[in-house]
């Protein structure tokens, strides 16, 4: 009996985090998102690939609500995480977005010390008691971005002081310190160096264990070696999402093929 | 789906790397033929010709699997581009090993000219070599115009093949029980026949290849294995 629970718990593991139902952006009169829908897995590393202006980071965007910041945007259809729907109006933004953290493309470190970039979220959603408990959520962070052996001993200063790998580790580290269920990473590689990226690449693999991480990014290359599924988007439409190895061994669809081998399309 | 790269050196690379395959591909339809041939027309002359060439053809398969190695390394290819630099792969090694058969077929040539001729086997294993010939070509064929089609008829035609050995070794096993004087140059045409069945093996995984370049799939194992020779008893 117990065997069969084991089994049947293992195959419940990858439960859809975020379902996303007929979803439409438009930019004024540019329809940018047309008709997506997809599914995207708990404990999974999706990425999102296409060729600019294709749609991909706007997607991304919509499911912290980003979009929300953009006046002339719209947004339509469902977006669901947990089956709740985060469009709903009894839903608060904010709150939606320390459940949904979010890394950029460039580094943006507050003009803090490295300790109050990190606190700076637990601290504004209450998340702490006291001072020690304070250290401890920013330590757990700091440790989770793998930065925490680097910055350990100046804590005080400031963070734009780090190098720019850092920072984008430190960036990582404000994003899990208010314990979010899903990272979206918009290129969060784009900036770095060879070295950073593998850093930052394993550091992806290992939220793996706790998030749901959607990452844009422009890297084939990069997809390929983070994310468990691929979706490609073109022209504002989710062209074809699936498991990353069988996207980029055997694609479905021609536009996907063409794309990820670099032809003219 | 557009033909070219934006990076026009990943077509030439890629172009340069199949034309490797069509040279070397030729060159083992040569060694096959001319094999056959020397065995049937005892021609040693011609056979030593084949045995010499095959050191062309595994120097090619050493290039070819070079020029793979490297756009790997360079190019990163991914969907097609990645499935096309397998089957190179696959396939030259599979040219590689045919080559190897032919070579030896050539090898028992000179052997099986001392001997007395044993009815007209050599005859049968010509046409059978020309029966895998004929494989190779529609092979090689296919897989330069992506025809998955005439590739699933040369899976298909491998049937013949086995039926054509499964035939020759019987008539071997008789020829030997008949008359024992028969038996060094029937063990030598078996060798020969056997390798002519494996070229046959090898040819179908090339066309396997190219199933699984143009469709992305690999075709079904279930095809028909007509070799029934492993479980033939002596009667």
């Amino acid at each position: 009996m117990k065997d069969t629970f084991i089994a049947e718990k293992d195959v419940d593991q990858k439960t859809v985090k975020i379902a996303a139902r007929d979803v439409q952006v438009w930019y004024g009169d540019n329809h940018a998102i047309k008709d997506v829908n997809v599914d995207i897995e708990d404990k999974t590393v999706t990425a999102f690939i296409g060729p600019s202006g294709c749609g991909k980071s706007t997607f991304l965007r919509c499911i912290n609500r980003m979009n929300d910041t953009i006046d002339i945007c719209r947004v339509t259809g469902d977006i669901r995480i947990d089956g709740e729907d985060i469009y709903d109006r009894k839903v608060d933004p904010v709150q939606l977005r320390a459940k949904v953290g979010m890394v950029f493309q460039k580094p943006n470190p507050f003009p803090k010390s490295i300790y109050d970039n990190v606190a700076y979220g637990p601290r504004i959603h209450g998340l702490s008691r006291n001072k020690a408990e304070l250290d401890e959520i920013v330590e757990r962070a700091l440790k989770r971005a793998a930065i925490w052996n680097e910055v350990k001993d100046r804590l005080t200063a400031p963070g734009t002081g780090l190098s720019g790998g850092q920072q984008q580790r430190l960036c990582i580290a404000r994003a899990v310190a208010t314990e979010p269920e899903v990272l979206l990473m918009d290129e969060p590689c784009s900036a770095l160096d060879p070295i950073a990226t593998a850093q930052v690449e394993e550091l992806i693999d290992e939220l793996r264990q706790n998030y749901s991480v959607v990452i844009v990014t422009h890297s084939m290359q990069q997809a390929a070696r983070v994310s468990q599924k691929t979706a490609f988007f073109h022209l504002g439409h989710l062209v074809e999402f699936g498991e990353t190895d069988k996207i980029f061994t055997a694609p479905e669809d021609e536009r996907t093929e063409s794309y990820i081998t670099g032809r003219i399309g | 789906m557009p033909d070219q790269h934006i990076a026009s050196a990943f077509d030439r690379d890629l172009e340069a790397v199949q034309a490797q395959i069509m040279k070397m591909g030729g060159m083992v339809e040569d060694a096959i033929r001319l094999a056959a041939k020397s065995l049937e027309t005892r021609d040693e002359e011609l056979a030593q010709k084949v045995r010499g060439a095959d050191r062309a053809i595994d120097s090619l398969e050493l290039q070819i699997n070079e020029s793979a190695a490297r756009v790997i390394a360079l190019r990163a290819p991914t969907a097609i581009d990645l499935r096309l630099i397998l089957s190179v792969i696959k396939i030259s090694g599979n040219l590689e090993r045919i080559g190897d058969y032919a070579k030896n077929m050539a090898k028992r040539t000179g052997v099986l000219a001392t001997l007395p001729t044993v009815n007209d086997s050599a005859g049968a294993i010509r046409r059978m070599a020309q029966a895998v010939e004929g494989m190779l070509k529609d092979a090689l064929d296919a897989y330069i115009r992506r025809d998955a089609e005439l590739a699933m008829d040369v899976i298909a035609r491998d049937e013949d093949v086995d039926q054509m050995y499964n035939a020759l070794f019987r008539e071997f096993l008789t020829f030997m029980m008949e008359d024992p004087r028969n038996i060094t140059a029937c063990m030598h045409l078996h060798f020969i026949a056997k390798n002519t069945e494996r070229m046959g093996d090898h040819v179908t995984s090339i066309a396997e290849q190219v199933v699984y370049l143009v469709t992305g799939e690999h075709p079904d194992e279930s095809r028909p294995k007509a070799d029934q020779t492993s479980i033939v008893a002596e009667e």
